[in-house]
This record gives structure tokens, sequence and C-alpha cells, in this order.
């Protein structure tokens, strides 16, 4: 401080000493810099695995992940998706008054499929469970309390409300605790589990599977499962599906094309906590002011807007839905009379730009899913190159 | 300022002379014409959007800046409309007319040579008009947010506030919450103001080190919203500016809250050190 008092009545005082203090003084300047420059670097270190797991074999792995018993968990799921669809600034995204319907409208799946989504994830058993999907200073909500399912959308203030069947036999709904097949789709998000199933139910002799070095995810030691298609007909180059060590729950999945070298879709928890959620979470009731809408009871052969969506695709084969080819080659494709499908499709302005015209129809590509739309209306979709969709299209006509 | 200087000569050992200091800078700050006028000039945000939807008509759902269309029905939904509205323009220009006047300003005035004089020392006097900048900070959002709870209690009815998860509380904690999202907006702009406080160690003119303090923030909002600087996002300070709709969830996340005081806590010490470096190296001569 003595010497800053000497420095403070100006240049006479500069002399060699105080030149060479000089650069003493932008020390700080340098080091603060550098210090967050090196936490951050610290940081983003795979974390070294203190506690190593116990070594396993792939089948092992296979078989803790099958055989998890996690009920009731809390946490927050992070997905990012780079799948090469059309990606708005942030601040020109649509936000005009939105259609009936719109949380689980087209428009509203896409838009989780680009970017980057957070939400909250509560479970408590098969009953009750609520996402959160945080949106900028908005939120979407799907909450199921025992056999009342609601969907909440801050944006326009609309809640939707869906009262299930007393003894539901839909596998969407008893197969995984987290929620109702429709559930996912108007939260638009599905939990790592949920994503680690619909892979891991391809494991089969065409998926090459092994276990990378552990991984940390959400600060769990986990084994890191790795599949990778035996087949050049399909666009996954490799799925990493990160399996929890201690309880064998799925922490998180990457999905990665094949030649790319980063992931182009990814969901995993950043928190996760294995103890049961506070039960005020589950509860909701429409707030004041709010329109709300009774949704019928779901049709188990009726089409969903997220028709396109890769897993409700490869979930249900349905009358009117044909599936041709198997595993990572799997092509599913619509009946001629569904056209409505198509037609909502293509009315989202965004995918209408999207589609490019090929023959037999319009194509929308992205990294990982291919999605033909013929001329006379039928979808044809699946993880596999566009020739295959063409194919797929020409044999079922 | 004259004043400045005199309280900090007459303050006479250099333990009491910080908080004396403060004191004087703070009492300078706030009896200024300018920042009442600034102040003034945010608290008319609330003032105007309450009018404009009193003598429009309804606002239909899911238009305009987010909870815009709730405030007919509850009056405490200015103040949050009105924070939201003042984050990305207003609130950075007052900001940066605060930091970019604290070393500028008595250079310009010639006064930061009697401020140097008295037994301050440079890295006090810089602290000092800092935590002034800093003081700002926390008045101009809380003035946003109360003078719209004000306003919008008188103009429309208040009721229980349904937050962004669709649950519903008390106006009573509805005011603890615009309380929140104002200490949100406070630690926001605390890194703004670090970096105000270095571009005013660069120059004598105040106005300058407004302005490119000002066009700081207009560029990294900017930067914020191009999908192709992604990797870049989470540095930019401006980054997590309206995430304080977070307070507005249930339960609370504090997520963003804990990520904006780390990165703020970054700009802080970074143009902090750069201020230091500028400023006890300087040649003082006006």
């Amino acid at each position: 401080m003595g010497s800053n008092r000497l420095d403070s009545s100006g240049r006479f005082q500069r002399n060699n000493t105080a030149g060479r203090r000089a650069w003493l003084r932008w020390l700080p300047a340098v080091a603060a810099p550098v210090a967050i420059a090196s936490g951050a670097l610290i940081g983003s270190l795979p974390a070294g695995a203190s506690n190593p797991l116990p070594a396993r074999t792939p089948a092992q792995v296979l078989e803790l992940a099958a055989s998890h018993q996690v009920q009731s968990f809390s946490g927050t799921v992070e997905q990012s998706a780079e799948l090469g669809l059309p990606e708005l600034p942030a601040a020109g995204k649509p936000s005009g008054p939105a259609s009936p319907g719109s949380v689980g409208s087209v428009a509203s799946v896409v838009e989780l499929l680009t970017g980057t989504h957070t939400a909250r994830v509560y479970v408590d058993g098969k009953d009750n469970a609520r996402v959160q999907v945080m949106d900028q200073l908005a939120e979407r909500d799907a909450v199921r309390h025992g056999s009342d399912v609601w969907f909440y959308s801050s944006k326009d203030n609309t809640a939707e409300h869906l009262a299930l069947p007393a003894r539901s036999q839909d596998p969407g709904q008893t197969k995984d605790p987290a929620l109702s097949k429709e559930g996912q789709g108007a939260a638009g998000m599905h939990t790592p589990g949920e994503l680690a199933q619909q892979f891991l139910s391809k494991v089969d002799p065409s998926t090459a599977v092994s276990v990378g070095p552990d991984v940390s995810v959400a600060g769990r030691a986990a084994y890191n499962l790795l599949l990778e298609p035996r087949t050049d007909a399909t666009l996954v180059g490799k799925v990493a599906i990160a399996v929890d060590g201690a309880s064998g729950m799925p922490l998180s999945v990457q999905v990665t094309a094949r030649g790319a070298d980063k992931p182009a879709f990814a969901a995993g928890f950043t928190s996760l906590s294995l103890d049961a959620p506070d039960q005020s979470v589950f509860t909701f009731s429409p707030p004041p002011g709010s329109s709300v809408k009774e949704l019928p009871v779901p049709d188990r052969s009726g089409k969903h807007a997220d028709a396109h969506d890769p897993s409700a695709m490869h979930a249900d084969a349905k009358e009117n839905v044909t599936v041709a080819g198997a595993g990572w080659e799997t092509v599913v494709g619509t009946a001629p009379g569904s056209a409505a499908a198509a037609g909502s499709l293509l009315q989202d302005p965004l995918l209408s730009q999207a589609a490019v015209a090929v023959p037999g129809g319009r194509l929308l590509s992205t990294a990982l899913l291919n999605i033909l739309i013929t001329d006379d209306g039928r979808i044809f979709a699946g993880m596999v190159p566009p020739e295959r969709l063409q194919a797929a299209a020409a044999v079922a006509r | 300022m004259p004043q400045a200087a005199q309280t900090a000569r007459a303050a006479g050992a250099p333990r009491s002379s910080g908080l004396s200091l403060l004191g004087s800078e703070l009492k300078v700050l706030f009896g200024r014409r300018r920042t009442w006028a600034l102040l003034l000039a945010l608290a008319a945000i609330p003032v105007l959007i309450a009018v404009a939807v009193k003598v429009s008509s309804a606002v239909p759902p899911g238009r305009g800046p987010a909870f815009l269309d709730r405030i007919t029905q509850n009056g405490l939904f200015v103040a949050f409309t009105a924070m939201l509205v003042s984050v990305p323009l207003f609130m950075p220009l007052a900001v940066g007319v605060v930091a970019g006047d604290t070393i500028a300003g008595e250079a310009s005035l010639g006064t930061l040579r009697y401020l140097l004089v008295a037994p301050a020392g440079r890295v006090r006097l810089l602290l000092v008009k800092y935590a002034g900048a800093l003081a700002f900070c926390i008045v101009a959002p809380l003035t946003v947010g109360l003078a719209g709870a004000a306003i919008g209690a008188a103009l429309f009815p208040v009721g229980p506030v349904t937050l962004l998860s669709g649950g519903v509380v008390q106006p009573a904690e509805a005011a603890l919450r615009i309380v929140l999202i104002a200490a949100y907006l406070a630690v926001s702009l605390a890194g703004l103001s670090a970096i105000g406080l270095f571009l005013s160690t660069l120059t004598v003119v105040p106005v300058g080190a407004m302005a490119a303090t000002v066009v700081v923030s207009v560029v990294t909002e900017v930067a914020d919203q191009l999908p192709q600087l992604d990797w870049l996002h989470p540095w930019l300070f401006s980054h997590y500016w309206l995430g304080f709709g977070d307070l507005l969830r249930q339960p609370v996340a504090w997520d963003s809250f804990a990520s904006n005081a780390l990165l703020q806590a970054g700009y802080m010490a970074v143009f902090g050190a750069l201020a230091y470096g500028r400023f006890v190296t300087k040649d003082i001569l006006s």
C-alpha cells in the first residue's frame, strides 16, 4: 500500500524501480485468467477413477442394467441434439399463439430435438412421476399421480388432463415406471433409462458389445457400455450407455452417427439422487386462469403426433404400421390410409423447409434418422440411409 | 467529487478511511441527479407496461414477453414482466453509465488527484468505486421490481401467483421471489460492472467508458444468440441473465443462480485484476 501512495502523485516519481515494479502490478491481470482457464480445464477432464469399479464383462454389465431395481429417484437430465435439423437463434423461436394441443405437437417435438434442453425428473414407484422441461422463462410439465396424468405448459397457461384406466395393461405404461408413453411424448424428453431401454432392446448378434473405461456421470462411477452395429446399413455408428456401477441404472446415452466423432444425440443425468422425492411434487391441480382440456383415454391403435419419434416408432408395431428389416436396419412405414400424419408433418414450416425432394417423395434427413414422406402420403422412417427407405416404400406399394 | 475528497481527507486513520470513503462515495452516487434520473427511468418501465396493459385489450396468451398475458389477472406479474423487459438493455445501460463513470468521471473533473492525495491508496479507491457500482446494481433491479409490484397492485387485482411449474404461491411468497430475482439480477450485473470499472480506468472521458461498457454488453448478448458460437456461450457474462425464471419454478432451481454467481465472480476477478493493473501503474495527471 505504501508504494501505491508514492506512485500516486504522478510521473515525476517514476524511476527504474517503479518501472520494474509496474509489470508486477499486471501480474494479477495475467494470473486471474490463467487460474480460471486451468480451473476450467481440470473441471472438464474426465474424472479419474479414484474408486475403480470391479471389472465386468459386457454380458455382466448388460445383466446389471437389465436387472436394476431403482424405482425412486430425482435428478436433472440434460439432453443435447445436433441432428442437423434447422436451428433458429434462441430469440427467433416462434412465440406466436400456440395451436390447440401444442404441448405434444410436431413443432414442439422438433424443437426438443434441436439444441440443448434441461429437465428435472422425479420418479417414485410406478405411479408417481413428474418431468419438468425447463425452458427459458417457461416450463413444460408432465405429472403422473396415480391414474391422473396432467400436462401443463406455462407458455400459454394450458393444462391437459388424462385419466388412465384403473387397470391399464398398456405395456407402455408398465414397462418403465418413469411415465406413460403419452407422458413421454408430451413432455418431450426421455429419461436416459427409457432411451437406454430402446437401444438395449436392439442388442442381438448384429451388435458388437464392449465395455469401455469407466466414466463418471452425475458424480457417480459408471460402466461405459458400447454398442456398435455390425451392419453398414444403419446411420448409427456407436451408442455409449453409462450404467451406474452401484445400482445398474442407465445414467446417460450418447449416440454417434457413423463416421462422426462427436455424439449427435446425448442425454444424461447431470445430478441424481436415489432417494424418494418429496411427495408434494406429484400433486398438481390446474392453476386458476388456465385453460383445461380433457384428453381422451389413449386409443391403442391411434397414432400420436410424435409418430416420427424414433422410439415411438420402434416401440410399437401397430396394425396400420409396417415394419421391414430387423435390429438396426428396421424401417417403419405407415399404411397408405394415413395421409393425415404426413400432412401434419409437412404443415410445420420448419420441417417442410428441411424436407428435400427425392425420387418418390420428400426426405427429411438427420444425422441419426431419415424420414421419407412419399407422394401418396405414407411415411417411412428408420435409422438407415435414404435408399433403404425408398426401397422399403417401393416394396410396400 | 470534491465532497468525497474532503470527507476522505477528514477521516484521519487509514483503517477507518475505507469505510468512510465508501460512505461518502455512496452519498455522492445516490445524491446525484443523474443516478436518480436513471432509477426513475427504470421505475417508469413497469409503470408504462401496467398502463399500456390497462388501457389496451386483453393480451392473448403466448404473445409478447413472458408473463405479459397474466398481468390482467394478477398485478404482481407487472414486476416479473418489467424485470424481464429491462434485463437485456435498460439494466446494462444504467449500470454502464454508473460503472463507466467510476474512475473516468473523477479524472475528467480533475478530482482524482485529490482523492489519491488523501491517505486512501489506489487499491482502496478502486475497491470503494467498485462497491459503489455494486450498490447501484443492487438498487436498480430492486427499483424495477418494487415499482412493478406497487403499480401492479394499484391497477390490477393481486392474488396468488401461478409459478412456471403450475403451482400457486401466496402474494407474500411472490414478493419474496421478486426480491430473489432482484438479487439474481444484482449478481448478474456484477461482471458488467467490473468491465465498466476497467474501461473507466483506461480513459479520462467518462462518456467513452460508459458507451464502451454498453457496447460490450450488447455485443455479448448478440453473440449469446448465435448458435454458431455455442462453445462460447457458457463464458459470456450475459449467458445466465434470463435464467432468473428458474427462481419461479417449484421447487426453486438454484443451479442457474450458482452458475451465474460463479461466472460473474470470474469476470470480477479478471477485470478487477485488469483494472488494478491499469490503475496502479497509471500516471494520474488530473
